[in-house]
């Protein structure tokens, strides 16, 4: 595979390798003057057919190495030789004998026939090595592009793979829905000692190569991406190796090469539009629906602490009613309670609203788990102070991208969810571990479990394990823990435990696996 | 007592809360000053030089910011914000303008009187020792780059554990953000989280009882650490 880095500028030229095409005839000077300077010794005890045999090896042996036109020269130059050398009158261009007339024109045919045939092969040879190579670049940058999910990194990739095969600067531009371009982040240059890895284009022809769809030339390639109805981008290349002769010089395999690599990419790009306009539309289909049960259940939810908190604010208002302070002190409490209540109630809304509105993209940090978990115990300490929690974090799992407040949230959630549900004297265990790409976090209980139903069926907005239960909080909790999961392209399952009790399983993928330990530190450093 | 000399400037526009703080802090020995917009509260901390402000962000002629800001310009004294801003960047924006604790509303009465008394103590005590630091039954000696735990074990801190404890502990028991906290110890050029989690996670296994419950390096989720020295005991 290491050849395929290597550009593949000098391949079709590989058969003047040699040097430039006058070294190629100066060598073919060179085989006449061996073939002479071999026969020259055998003679006159080796008969002159035999004298003829060591011209053509010289000749079969130039054509093969040196190519078509030193070929001929040395079939000429090889009977120039031998009627020079070895027809008698030797020394002289004369011809005494006119049957050496005969063998010399034959030996011309044969030579030349033989040059050409030689050359063929060749020739033949070297495409199909072109062609191979071609397939295996493609290859290359297909596979490379079949992972890639993103237009972003699709982009790079073939930049990096243009660069490294053309020798040039590439860079790809995306078309919008109006057909205007913008380019892609420019990948650092493949090259270190690229000088302009920020390649300047001209805008005005991209334009037009979306406009017309085909390729045009000028100081460097630019290239349609062509998408099912209309041009989705354009690929520009400019060669690095020859800059003066630029871009016009490409010879036109490499530019049909070129050709393929867009034609591929366009491909590619048109897949990830797919997947990201289905992922959009999945993302705003479950806003919607958040919405409308949203406001459905609030004006209820809101509307009945409220009157509790009015009811009870008028009865200590009223002189008349000379309530004892005992009666104060519960409607304090009452008023108070119900106020607390009601704030968590918009906290909540105002949180689910902020995941939906984020457009998908949390505001996300690397966090150790093992901190996101301490930070939620210690947000839930009163809550939780008659409850046993047992910890089972490892301090060697990877860190995590993720919106710390909402891993938190997710976490707060569920502990205040088991500390509402079960009973005093429950045990809480909290625990994470690393499954193939996904971080596991689980908050179990071991105290009623999950209400008869389907478990997952609580992670719907507004919906409460036990419909007529005054335990105070609203719906929502378990519904935000779902929302933001899902946010972070993790999900998160509630089920019944075998041994008994409710268990809640987030998932979360893990961006980059990274150690955990410190990075080792400079050794200056250390006195 | 000594407490009925502190006095507490409330730079808060809402009558209600007001009234509901003065009578908490009133009633509870402080001297109060209430300030209804900013440009009064910062004249107000000129005049009254007080032990502790409380300040509502949203105030009807500026930012409550600015009055952090301005106060900053010239006295160190504690400033706790009292706000409904609950987004992550605001809380951010009033600590990287030094303010030393934030509270959110609605506010539990008794818990920001717990708060407010512990800040002003701290205050009171000064800046933390820079020799030999106390955290419970391990002693950290800042000079040495020593962790010695109660039963006399010694454990040598690493040269960017020592500078991140020394940066904590250089600012008192006030939150340090992670950008900040990053730049004293790396300098301006790197931006590591990741690597500063990393240490973070390691300091706590050398000073921590139960490092997965930290007690003494707080982290403030979404804005960064802290260094405490006397844990308030978790059931007040």
């Amino acid at each position: 595979m290491q050849d395929l880095a290597a550009p593949i500028a000098s391949v079709p030229q590989a058969h003047r390798a040699v040097g430039g095409a006058w070294l190629g005839y100066l060598c073919g000077l060179a085989i006449t003057s061996a073939c002479t300077a071999i026969a020259f010794p055998l003679y006159p005890s080796v008969a002159s057919v035999n004298i003829v045999m060591v011209y053509l090896i010289g000749t079969t042996f130039g054509a093969l190495r040196l190519g078509r036109g030193p070929g001929v020269l040395i079939s000429v130059a090889n009977i120039l030789a031998f009627d020079f050398f070895f027809v008698p009158p030797r020394f002289s261009f004369d011809v005494e004998d006119t049957q050496y007339i005969f063998t010399m024109a034959v030996m011309l045919i044969v030579a030349l026939v033989i040059a050409n045939l030689v050359v063929n092969i060749r020739r033949h040879r070297d495409l199909a090595d072109i062609r191979e190579r071609r397939t295996s670049m493609l290859y290359a940058m297909s596979r490379e592009l079949a992972v890639a999910r993103d237009t972003e990194t699709m982009a790079a990739a073939a930049v990096r793979h243009v660069c490294a095969v053309f020798n040039s600067t590439a860079l790809v531009l995306i078309a919008d829905e109006r057909g205007l371009l913008t380019p892609t982040n420019q990948a650092p240059a493949s090259r270190p000692h690229n000088h302009h890895s920020v390649l300047d284009y001209d805008p005005d022809l991209a334009q037009e190569v979306v406009a017309r769809g085909e390729r045009l030339i000028s100081d460097a390639v630019y290239l349609p991406l062509q998408g099912s109805r209309r041009v989705k981008g354009v690929m520009v290349v400019r060669p690095q190796s020859d800059a003066r002769a630029g871009a016009q010089a490409l010879p036109t395999d490499q530019l049909q090469l070129l050709d393929a690599f867009a034609v591929q990419l366009a491909h590619s790009l048109r897949r990830a539009r797919l997947a990201e306009a289905a992922e959009a539309a999945r993302i705003a289909a479950e806003r919607a629906s958040l919405r409308n049960t949203l406001l459905a259940s609030i004006s209820h939810d809101l509307r009945t602490p409220l009157s509790a908190i009015a009811g009870a604010g008028s009865l200590i208002a009223q002189p008349e009613y000379a309530l004892n302070s005992d009666r104060r002190t519960t409607l304090g409490h009452l008023i108070e309670r119900k106020a607390r209540d009601m704030s968590q109630l918009l906290s909540n809304i105002l949180e689910l609203m902020q995941i939906e509105s984020n457009n998908g993209a949390p505001r996300t940090d690397w966090h150790a788990i093992e901190d996101l978990v301490a930070h939620s115990l210690r947000a839930n300490e009163a809550r939780l102070a008659q409850r046993r929690i047992v910890l089972d974090v490892p301090a060697d799992l990877p860190m995590v991208l993720v919106e710390a407040t909402l891993i938190v949230q997710i976490l707060s959630n569920l502990l205040e969810n088991a500390a509402k549900y079960t009973p005093p004297g429950t045990t809480i265990t909290i625990c994470a571990a690393v499954r193939e790409e996904h971080v596991l976090l689980t908050v179990a209980d071991d105290g009623p479990g999950l209400p008869p139903g389907d478990p997952q069926r609580l992670f719907e907005k507004f919906q409460r394990g036990r419909a007529e239960s005054n335990i105070v909080g609203v719906g929502l909790g378990l519904a935000i823990c779902r929302a933001a999961a899902r946010l972070h392209g993790g999900d998160i399952i509630a089920k019944n435990a075998p041994e008994g009790g409710a268990r809640f399983e987030i998932t979360l993928p893990v961006e980059t696996q990274f150690d955990a330990s410190p990075p080792a530190e400079p050794e200056s450093l250390q006195n | 007592m000594t407490e009925a000399m502190h006095v507490v400037l409330i730079v808060e526009d809402d009558q209600a809360i007001q009234n509901i703080l003065r009578m908490l802090f009133e009633g509870n020995g402080f001297r109060v000053v209430v300030a209804g917009t900013a440009a009064r509260g910062e004249h107000d901390a000129r005049l009254h030089r007080p032990d502790i402000v409380l300040v509502d962000l949203g105030l009807p002629d500026r930012d409550g910011i600015n009055v952090i800001v301005g106060i900053r310009q010239w006295s160190p004294v504690p400033i706790i914000v009292l706000s409904a801003r609950s987004a992550e960047p605001q809380r951010l924006a009033a600590f990287e303008h030094g303010a030393d604790d934030y509270v959110m509303k609605p506010f539990s009465a008794p818990e920001l009187l717990t708060r407010v008394r512990a800040i002003v103590r701290r205050h009171v005590r000064g800046p933390l020792p820079m020799g030999v630091l106390e955290l419970g039954d391990v002693a950290v000696d800042l000079g040495r780059r020593v962790v010695r735990s109660g039963d006399g074990r010694e454990v040598r801190l690493t040269p960017l554990e020592h500078r991140i404890l020394e940066t904590l502990a250089r600012h008192g028991e006030r939150i340090v953000t992670s950008a900040a906290l990053i730049k004293e110890v790396w300098g301006p050029d790197r931006d590591d989280t990741r690597a500063l989690r990393v240490y973070i996670g390691s300091l706590r296994k050398k000073l921590e009882v139960d490092p997965s419950r930290p007690k003494y390096i707080l982290t403030e989720l979404g804005v960064g650490y802290r260094l405490v020295i006397d844990p308030e005991p978790s059931d007040t």
